[in-house]
């Protein structure tokens, strides 16, 4: 999976500025990805690009249980959401709908990969390669429940072995 | 090995559990409302499954309602489309609804314990993060996404990954318990673990500081847990839980027998092990005061706003973080909190909205006036909270003070509805989050207790309730 970095440097960034709650009333998803990170990064819209990385700090996505955060994410374009850690609510509805994939990943990945850097990554063998930087990183593996969630295509997917 | 309250709860829920497999757990209790529903109804529908259990489902319309006059239709209609499909999605799946002209409406986490529905020792969720708010009562209660929404609906159970009890003590005794409130407890609970400081576990919440506790302010404690990162935050029941819950419209009917058993089961059992301990000892907390733009960016309100360097003790991002946040907030760093001046007041939220919070609140308000460059609002977390302050003679006291008395539903906590901040309007708010534009875009939330908006509603801008005579 490969794809550009867009990064922002700070932790707690939540889901009320991922996706403001005037938009919760939205259904339309295609419209939804209109506001993303709208309370944050107005510009972001109009930056980001299919198959693109978040790369952010500590307890992405903390505060409400809305799903439309990685909705509005990953229907702008967003694959994977790369972050010092994640908020549970957060984290189980990206795996969950199967919208982007929370990588968690260390610190040298987080102070290392800059904005616009090129990255390939495989979770397969948890390996973040930034092809900009000609660098490797490790990323956290998944736990078996999500990595079991994630190889079925989400929640309802997922049968029990 | 003993186990704690959280493990108890858990292991009596388990329907499939194998070693290094997730869990699969029975949920008891399925509290809806409009905003998460929606899409996890029409995820039924597609796949031609109907609820299965509707008689542990339960829904009402909070987010989008408006709180001025019911009796007029309402004017937004992506809100409108909003409530009347959750009230389609109820009829079709035979699930009951408290809608907007029920006596039992208002905001789901307020209208659970007011009815009887939440119960020790059960499991609770709902697609909303404050479902950890029912914890107070000794139940599992966390929130969920809304494809987790259509798991439960369909099948009653969660896939879930085992969370880590989590101890927290809560230690001597307030000197002003009027003035230092639940609110303050939990504030300064989040300011000295941080907003991440709870992940991955459940907190148990301990000691003489909680049991000194009504039910109503356990689970302003409770519902903020989640602002600490926790999945979920619990109070081991007493004799206080159950008297709150004894003969509300849907306790059950073998209550006393099932509160012999909850009196000798649902507590941690003293050898068992917490993964994470901390302790807050209470005697000379002040009220405090967020500056920030997270509930975790709060100090004393004796304090001045911090400098970014002093508050983020050397982590780049958490000093990155004050600095844009004091940018968002407008505020200078060494501004003593009492210097600054608001333009709003919201008394309202499932943290804060019912009946003993709007009486607390009342008693500062009474025989005085609201400062002239203030609105005020008092937005009660149900109807029956509406209803029982008004035998109480609490909305007189507010309107005569100039201060706005609403219907009930989450109002300007999230900015779903009418009642939002305009841009830069700085707001004194007994909600749950801080963040940026949360409260209407552009708008600064400082949270507070009910007697700390309050007061600064009367003044305009932020003072030690501590030195204000209470009526």
């Amino acid at each position: 999976m490969k794809g550009n970095v867009i990064k922002y440097e700070r932790d707690n960034i939540d889901t009320d500025v991922i996706i403001p709650g005037q938009y919760l009333k939205v259904h339309d998803y295609a419209e939804l990805a209109l506001h993303a990170m709208e309370g944050l990064d107005p510009a972001f819209h109009s930056k980001v690009k299919e198959g693109d990385f978040i790369l952010s700090g500590r307890n992405f996505g903390c505060g409400s249980s809305r799903e439309h955060a990685p909705i509005a994410l990953s229907h702008s374009g967003i694959k994977a959401v790369l972050a010092l850690s994640f908020a549970r609510i957060f984290y189980r509805n990206a795996v969950d709908g199967a919208f982007l994939l929370p990588i968690e990943i260390e610190e040298d990945a987080y102070s290392n990969i800059s904005e616009g850097d090129e990255l390939d990554i495989d979770i397969r063998i948890n390996e973040i390669k930034n092809l900009t930087k000609n660098k490797t990183y490790k990323m956290k593996p998944f736990s078996e429940i999500i990595g079991k969630i994630i190889e079925a295509g989400g929640l309802f997917k997922y049968k029990p072995d | 090995m003993g186990k704690t309250l959280f493990e108890k709860i858990w292991d009596a829920h388990i329907v499939v559990e194998t070693e290094n497999s997730p869990s699969l757990i029975y949920i008891d209790r399925h509290l809806v409302h409009e905003v998460t529903s929606p899409q996890a109804f029409d995820g039924l529908r597609m796949n031609n499954r109907s609820v299965r259990r509707p008689d542990l489902t339960i829904a009402t319309m909070d987010h989008n309602v408006p709180t001025n006059n019911r009796s007029l239709p309402i004017l937004d209609q992506t809100s409108a489309v909003q409530i009347q499909t959750l009230e389609k999605n109820c009829k079709d799946f035979g699930i009951q609804l408290f809608d907007i002209n029920s006596p039992n409406q208002g905001i789901v986490h307020v209208i659970g314990p007011q009815l009887g529905i939440t119960l020790p020792g059960s499991t609770i969720v709902c697609g909303d993060s404050h479902t950890s708010t029912h914890g107070a009562f000794g139940a599992l209660a966390f929130g969920i996404g809304t494809s987790e929404v259509e798991h439960v609906l369909a099948s009653q159970t969660l896939w879930l990954e085992k969370p880590k009890p989590f101890e927290i003590r809560v230690e001597g005794k307030r000197k002003n318990p009027h003035a230092v409130t639940a609110k303050d407890i939990i504030l300064s609970i989040i300011k000295n673990i941080g907003t991440s400081g709870g992940n991955g576990t459940v907190i148990e919440y301990k000691g003489e500081g909680i049991s000194d506790l009504s039910m109503e302010q356990r689970m302003t404690i409770c519902n903020m847990s989640i602002e600490a990162g926790a999945r979920a935050g619990l109070i081991a029941p007493d004799e206080k839980t159950f008297e709150y819950l004894r003969g509300r419209k849907y306790t059950p009917k073998n209550y006393e027998s099932l509160v012999d058993y909850w009196r000798d089961n649902l507590k941690t059992d003293s050898d068992a092990k917490f993964e994470k301990n901390y302790t807050l000892h209470v005697d000379n907390i002040a009220p405090q005061v967020s500056w920030g733009t997270n509930p975790g960016m709060t100090c004393d309100i004796t304090e001045s706003v911090p400098f970014p360097e002093d508050f983020s003790k050397g982590d780049q991002n958490q000093k990155k973080g004050a600095e844009k946040a004091l940018e968002y907030m407008a505020l200078k760093p060494g501004t003593p909190i009492t210097e600054i001046k608001i333009d709003r007041v919201f008394i309202g939220s499932c943290t804060n909205a019912r009946l003993e919070d709007l009486i607390e609140a009342s008693t500062v308000v009474k025989g005085r006036k609201l400062s002239s460059h203030v609105r005020a609002m008092v937005v009660p977390g149900s109807q029956m909270v509406k209803k029982q302050a008004e035998e109480l003679g609490l909305d007189k006291i507010f309107t005569d003070a100039n201060f706005e008395w609403r219907e009930a539903g989450c109002s300007m906590c999230l900015g779903m509805n009418p009642d939002i901040l305009s841009p830069g309007e700085r707001c004194a708010s007994t909600s749950n989050r801080n963040f940026e534009g949360r409260q209407g875009t552009g708008g600064r939330t400082h949270l507070v207790s009910p007697v700390m908006a309050a007061a600064a509603a009367i003044e305009g801008h932020f003072v030690d309730v501590r030195e204000m005579d209470l009526n």
